[in-house]
């Protein structure tokens, strides 16, 4: 559904997007992953027609988006990062103006619908001036699916709204991989784990690693983290125990205990020392890595 | 650290360049096209302008490098060079229209349509004509609305006539050549062969409230040129049409040939002598002030002549000497008594009003004037009054013989009388009234009469002088001959029609003040008012809407 | 193409219609033609015929003023808004938004025009102005009119900032207007000339302001209007490369 391959932007001297390909396909949430200035935004504009890249290609439902660019935006649905609103129309007026720009036959019943879909149909009435931020972000959401697209492109769909209003951004996002492709952008880990299929985690324009939320952590963690609280020693002894253990690769302090890393499970082996050296094991239990874990180590390992 | 920063400075350096370049290279540019040449400022402009930018280039070259061939550079000479193909593709539209005069009349009096009148002078257009015109910068507006008439003629004549304007400021030779006088003259002329101006039959286009009637009658009088032909006898001392002195014709002469006319000399007492008549291509003949007055055999040649339908015009002027021209109880005279009903009479008109007279009351200024003539209809007494010096007092037969019509043109005050006493006047200058001796006022200086038996006609003037080089230029003087001319050639007839009116008779508004006030109340305040009400609702309800 | 044009046409006239300020402008543009046209008449009152023309020549003017404020908002706000974006991610052309702003400014301001119209219908009644010369004189002025707001949306599209469009497009009106006296400034015949005919104002004032059209003061606010809308395409289509 989303073919990107090589896909490069330049702004004069700068590299915004470096040569990235990924793929998306229909019934599939990806999240495009990775700090301010990555280039998420950037990738986004292109694929909406917005803007043409410097090099590579970028498809949409099998339409170039610089060849067919008006093909690709009847089947892509956009939801910037500022919401962009008219604060004088109607809610119904709103989103019936693009309904109608984006060749919606009939405009009326669909716009109804998608009122509903994002529960603003009571608000149908009222000038988005005076809509809350979370209710401006689900009409951003409503002018996006409108015109049923095949694809929808969420920009940071859940910055500067309040937590319990970013729930349900989320939840609606998930909803809507159903029936579309979806491509939204984050910044934070546990969203893109929590809702995507896919991440591809961009820094610099570079595609540094992508996959199921799963796949990446089980690529990115080819050790075992441990937590370990030994009682009975005190802290530096207990660290300097620890890391005689053969095997253990590193080990630092997590609250009271330690987080320790190694290339296998060292389970039995740690409490064997720990026993060995006349001290109680107060706790022992593997951690798993979290995508904030691995993108920072991945955004580190970049530098 | 240290690097860094003077590599900064040197780009910035060059940023610098690159704008103070920019910059002056514009204003070089524009200054270029404004003098149109090479002034040392100019050149500085542009020697910094291309310093800058080599500073730039020198200093920055990434920085130039990307903006020669960068994206936005890109994009934007593409953008910039489609905006000038469709700039220039709307400019020649634009040229092309204007070329082909497409003009649409809609006001309802089609006062910007030719009139049938001047389309019937059109049609006898065969040779090129040129209009050309002479506009200041300052006259652009006035030339806009001129051209606007020209146009039509050029359209009507299948392009026979053409337009051309110049600035006679830039071109004050070419302008002397035309005899240019103010801003927004306007000449006509046949072309030559070779595309230039005919001198030779350039015509001054008058300018008053009609510009229709203005350049179609300039257009007649330069298809009728060459057609009518004046002669002017030049026996007996008689006023010479090319003396250039102060006393002579040369000016008025140059006038008639001006608009057309064609004049020659010619020796009545010779012609007479060697027994022809005058020549039977003579329009008019002018009889301007020879100083002795005619014999039988001339007179009998004038009679001949008028009898086949001739025109004649008489510039008689007081003169001291025996056998004056037209003197009273002279045979001309009778004989134009007997025929036409006009005669001069010995008598010198003195103007008592001081407000009529210029240095002495012998310079007279006509005191009235009969418009409803052809002769007096472009004279009146305030703007264009004429000035004679030493005039005879006429005398007009309110009976004409039959079939002669006869009439006044320019007569005295009722404060002026004819002083009788030539003898006194000729030797010391002296003049006064004498009670039964003197003609009382009002008396006629301008006289004409028309046989519409044998279509003769004689215009008689009491004074010569105020046709002479000297006094031709004041007042209606040069108005009064031309026209008296233009009558007896019966050369207005061919030009002459119904002008259009200008100024359209649309009927005044008469309305009493309650209307006046109705009206007001309506487009005052109730049609703004009903939009600000309909503002104040739409306003209201976004306020409950929220 | 034309759904494009359509829907922006739609929602710019609507737009029009819900927004006060648009109110207000219509209300002192008509406050001030109406006194325009009663002092006229008070004077006209058997003195002299009144001048069809009277109404669209002073609009002539005061479209040096009006015609920015019809149009600053058009493209400024929607790129300070972000609808930009948006719009140029909509499947139409840079082209069709553009044209449907132009066409609701134009259509706005002939509603305008169509309302003035009642001072031409008091004259019949009290009187036989000229009407064909009037009716030429408002097809005039409506062409004039279109050239204004065409210019004035270069200027929206220029900046992101309402104000400064309004002013900027008011600055190269008035020069616009003003050029028609370049005559009386410059020297050089064939530069004044060519500056009078880059003049709003001249192409009215000795044409169409008298009773006649002239295919080429058609074909120049014709022009105008064309170039301008082209510019402004190029400037909006810019925000993609930028």
């Amino acid at each position: 559904m989303i073919e990107v391959h090589e896909l490069t932007k330049r702004y004069g001297s700068y590299l915004a997007v470096d040569a990235i390909s990924f793929e998306a396909h229909p019934g599939e949430v990806v999240g495009l992953l990775g700090p301010n200035g990555a280039g998420k935004t950037t990738t986004m504009r292109i694929l909406t027609g917005f803007m043409p890249p410097t090099g590579g290609t970028a498809r949409i439902a099998g339409y170039d988006v610089m060849a067919d660019s008006l093909e690709v935006r009847r089947r892509v649905g956009y939801l910037p990062e500022r919401v962009p609103v008219y604060p004088d129309m109607t809610v119904s007026g709103y989103i019936t103006f693009w309904a109608k720009l984006r060749g919606v036959t009939r405009p009326r019943a669909q716009v109804d619908a998608v009122l509903e879909r994002v529960n603003l149909a009571d608000r149908r009435n009222t000038l988005i001036r005076n809509l809350s931020k979370g209710l401006r972000q689900r009409l951003g959401l409503a002018q996006a699916l409108v015109h049923n697209p095949e694809v929808v492109i969420l920009d940071e769909p859940t910055i500067g709204i309040d937590p319990q209003q970013v729930i349900e951004v989320r939840e609606s996002v998930r909803e809507l991989g159903k029936n579309h492709t979806v491509l939204f952008s984050t910044h934070i880990l546990s969203e893109a784990e929590q809702v995507c299929d896919r991440v591809v985690i961009i820094n610099k324009g570079r595609i540094i690693a992508q996959g199921t939320p799963q796949t990446l952590r089980a690529q990115l963690q080819p050790g075992v983290a441990l937590y370990v609280e030994i009682g009975g020693l005190g802290k530096e002894a207990a660290a300097r125990l620890l890391r005689e253990i053969p095997g253990i690769e590193s080990v630092e302090r997590q609250g009271d205990g330690f987080a320790v890393r190694a290339s296998s499970d060292m389970r039995a082996a740690l409490s064997d020392a720990v026993l060995h050296a006349g001290c109680r094991l107060l706790e022992l239990r593997p951690v798993a890595m979290t995508l904030e874990d691995i993108f920072l180590d991945l955004v580190g390992r970049g530098n | 650290m240290h690097r860094d920063s003077i590599v900064i400075t040197r780009n910035q350096i060059g940023q610098w360049g690159a704008f103070i370049g920019g910059g002056a290279l514009l204003a070089g540019f524009v200054g270029l096209l404004w003098q149109g040449g090479l002034t040392p400022l100019i050149a500085a402009l542009l020697t910094v302008g291309i310093g800058g930018l080599v500073l730039w280039a020198l200093l920055a070259p990434q920085e130039f490098i990307g903006f020669v061939t960068g994206r936005q550079a890109r994009y934007s000479t593409m953008a910039v060079f489609a905006t000038l193909l469709l700039t220039g593709i709307v400019s020649l539209t634009y040229i092309v229209l204007q070329r082909a005069v497409l003009t649409l009349d809609m006001t309802e009096g089609r006062r910007f349509s030719i009139s049938a009148e001047t389309q019937a002078v059109l049609r006898r257009v065969t040779r090129p004509i040129r209009i050309t015109g002479f506009y200041s910068p300052a006259a652009l507006r006035l030339r806009e609305v001129d051209d606007q008439f020209f146009r039509l003629y050029e359209v009507a004549t299948n392009g026979l006539m053409t337009r051309n304007y110049i600035d006679p400021e830039q071109n004050p030779a070419v302008a002397q050549a035309f005899g240019v006088v103010e801003d927004g003259n306007v000449f006509i002329s046949y072309l030559k062969d070779d595309g230039t101006v005919d001198f030779s039959s350039l015509m001054r286009v008058s300018r008053t409230s009609s510009q229709e009637r203005d350049l179609t009658g300039a257009v007649a009088r330069l298809l009728a040129a060459g057609t009518l032909k004046v002669y002017f006898d030049n026996s007996r001392g008689a006023l010479d049409p090319f003396d250039t002195s102060q006393q002579g014709l040369s000016a008025i002469n140059n006038g008639m040939r001006e608009n057309g006319l064609i004049t020659a000399g010619f020796n009545l007492l010779d012609t007479v002598n060697a027994g022809s008549g005058i020549p039977a291509d003579a329009a008019a003949l002018v009889l301007p002030r020879p100083t002795l007055d005619y014999t039988e055999a001339e007179i009998r040649a004038i009679d001949a002549y008028l009898k086949s339908g001739g025109a004649v015009l008489i510039l008689a002027d007081a003169l001291f000497n025996q056998n004056a021209f037209l003197r009273q109880d002279g045979a001309f005279n009778q004989y134009l008594w007997d025929n036409y009903g006009l005669r001069a009479l010995d008598a010198v008109v003195v103007e008592t009003d001081a407000a009529l007279s210029v240095q002495t009351p012998l310079d007279i200024i006509s005191a009235a004037i009969f418009t409803n003539t052809d002769l007096g209809a472009r004279l009146n007494t305030g703007e264009t009054p004429v000035l004679f010096s030493v005039a005879r007092a006429l005398d007009v037969n309110d009976s004409p013989p039959s079939n002669v019509s006869n009439g006044r043109v320019i007569m005295s005050s009722e404060a002026s009388y004819g002083e009788t006493n030539l003898q006194a006047l000729g030797e010391t200058n002296t003049y006064r009234y004498d009670e039964g001796a003197d003609l009382p006022g009002p008396l006629t200086t301008v006289a004409w009469a028309d046989n519409s038996a044998n279509r003769s006609r004689v215009v008689l003037i009491g004074d010569a002088d105020f046709v002479t080089n000297g006094l031709i230029a004041v007042g209606g003087n040069g108005i009064l001959f031309t026209d008296a001319l233009t009558w007896l050639t019966r050369f207005g007839e061919a030009i002459s029609f119904s002008p259009q009116a200008f100024v359209t008779g649309l009927p005044m508004i008469f309305v009493s003040v309650e209307t006046l006030d109705f009206i007001a109340f309506i487009t005052v305040i109730l049609v703004p008012g009903f939009v600000l009400l309909a503002g104040l609702a739409v306003w209201l309800r976004r306020q409950r809407a929220s | 193409m034309l759904r494009g044009v359509g829907t922006v046409f739609g929602r710019e006239v609507g737009q029009y219609f819900a927004s006060p300020a648009a109110y207000l402008i219509a209300f002192a543009l008509l406050l001030l033609t109406g006194l325009m046209f009663n002092s006229d008449l008070t004077f006209s009152v058997t003195q002299k015929a009144a001048d069809p023309a009277l109404i669209p020549s002073f609009l002539s003017f005061a479209m040096v003023f009006f015609a920015p404020l019809l149009t600053m908002r058009m493209l400024a706000e929607e790129s300070r808004e972000g609808t930009l974006e948006l719009l140029l991610t909509a499947p139409v052309s840079d082209t069709a938004v553009v044209l449907g702003k132009f066409l609701g400014a134009w259509f706005y301001y002939s509603l305008l025009l169509l309302v003035t119209l009642i001072y031409q219908v008091i004259l019949a009644a009290i009187t036989q102005p000229d009407l064909g010369h009037a009716i030429c004189a408002y097809i005039g002025i409506w062409l004039y009119g279109g050239a204004t707001l065409a210019v004035g949306l270069v200027f929206s599209s220029l900046t992101e900032n309402q104000i400064v469009a309004a002013f900027l497009s008011m600055s190269a009106l008035l020069l616009l207007w003003l050029s028609d006296l370049a005559g009386e400034i410059i020297a050089n015949l064939d530069l004044a000339r060519l500056i009078r005919q880059l003049s709003l104002q001249g192409h009215y004032t000795t044409s169409f302001a008298v009773g006649i059209v002239r295919a080429e003061d058609v074909a120049f606010y014709a022009g105008i209007m064309a170039v301008m809308l082209f510019i402004t395409v190029r400037i909006v289509e810019s925000h993609r490369w930028r």
